[in-house]
């Protein structure tokens, strides 16, 4: 590196631009960083800018949400490949999971934020069974049925889990059949956070059992 | 503790005395410390004194850094103040010594302090503030305008 001043912020090398653009959210990096000059543009196209991708914001705008998951396909079209963990809002499809999940087969990290019925069970699983190497799945959602045996069955690598149904459906269902799945299918979970979540001992038990790899075991009881 | 002294000389002559746990912290003193236990003046050539001053200032607050929350809390505190100091000319400044002298918590904390400075800006904005020329054709531009399909907040219509 020679001893210049740096002009104009252009001038900077790009390792430290993108030090800097990495720290943006997609939203910033796309509509502004990249259209500011050729260096950031170039900086901003680079896979190893898009290997995690956070995008988990609430919108209660019905009309941004389209818009969003054609700005996260974007995104993830520029990781080539290479995304390693995405979080995603409420924009969340299942058009739009089978589009990353075909793309990203080194997906280590997913969470959805989900409060509108825009994935299905079914687009869910689709979607998760082409993610083998899954370590970290974050689910909060409020109307999906899930299948968490399935979901272990399908990702084996499965370490943590952070699950979050304190919307409508948790009340519908005894909560202690998403204990028994997870002791059933989830051997090798490190951390496990239930929100919302009413286990009874006797399933406590059963998870302890059923994951001896356990370190850590969060639940969230809500107060009728 | 040691009370080893060190001394580093800037590109502009300023010879600044640190203990030599505060010299490690710039890692690439560090490496040459490694090199040659016997040397005890480090000429850094990429760096003026002004900026120098203000990475050892940076080091000398963060040589021992403890695990405990009530110190890691301070030391957050300090560090934003101490960005607080900066004009963004200063910033690139230290953001480019930080990498020369290889600081690798100062590096961390200046891009996040740019960062937040220029989220939410419009490139335009971006442009004034840190005097960085648009040169873009109008067909990259063009180009680029194209790619955002998801342009919500523009009623651009595509260009031939």
């Amino acid at each position: 590196m020679k001893d210049e001043e740096p002009r104009n912020w252009a001038d900077l090398p790009s390792e430290l631009t993108s030090l800097i653009l990495i720290r943006l959210s997609v939203a910033d990096i796309l509509d502004n960083a990249q259209k500011v000059c050729r260096p950031w543009r170039r900086v901003c196209k680079e896979p190893s800018m898009w290997r995690k991708i956070d995008m988990r914001s609430l919108i209660r705008d019905r009309g941004m949400l389209d818009p969003l998951a054609i700005m996260c396909r974007h995104a993830v079209d520029r990781s080539e490949g290479g995304l390693v963990k995405i979080h995603l809002g409420n924009f969340v499809n299942d058009d739009l999971l089978d589009y990353i999940a075909d793309r990203s087969r080194n997906l280590r990290s997913l969470g959805l934020g989900m409060c509108f019925p825009r994935v299905t069970r079914p687009g869910l699983m689709n979607a998760i069974t082409k993610l083998p190497l899954l370590e970290t799945l974050e689910v909060s959602h409020s109307c999906l049925n899930l299948s968490l045996e399935d979901i272990g069955h399908a990702c084996p690598q499965l370490k943590t889990l952070k699950l979050n149904s304190s919307g409508g459906f948790w009340n519908s269902r005894n909560d202690d059949d998403y204990a028994l799945e997870i002791a059933k299918s989830m051997p090798e979970l490190r951390h496990l956070h239930l929100y919302a979540n009413n286990l009874s001992d006797t399933r406590l038990n059963a998870i302890l059992d059923g994951c001896p790899h356990l370190e850590r075991l969060i639940t969230d009881v809500l107060q009728a | 503790m040691s009370s080893n002294k060190i001394v580093l000389t800037s590109s502009d002559g300023e010879s600044f005395e640190v203990e030599e746990v505060v010299a490690r912290k710039l890692q690439i003193v560090g490496h040459m410390l490694e090199d040659d236990c016997v040397i005890n003046e480090i000429p850094l050539q990429n760096v003026t004194g002004d900026i120098l001053s203000m990475v050892i200032e940076y080091c000398k607050t963060h040589v021992d850094e403890e695990e405990s929350e009530e110190a890691q809390t301070k030391l957050k505190t300090w560090d934003e103040e101490f960005m607080k100091k900066f004009d963004i000319k200063t910033l690139l400044q230290i953001i480019l010594a930080a990498n020369y002298l290889n600081v690798k918590g100062l590096l961390d904390l200046v891009s996040q302090t740019i960062a937040d400075t220029i989220k939410d800006y419009t490139p335009e904005q971006i442009r004034e503030v840190f005097g960085v020329e648009n040169d873009y054709t109008e067909e990259e531009e063009a180009e680029v305008r194209k790619e955002n399909a998801w342009a919500f907040d523009e009623a651009d219509t595509p260009k031939p």
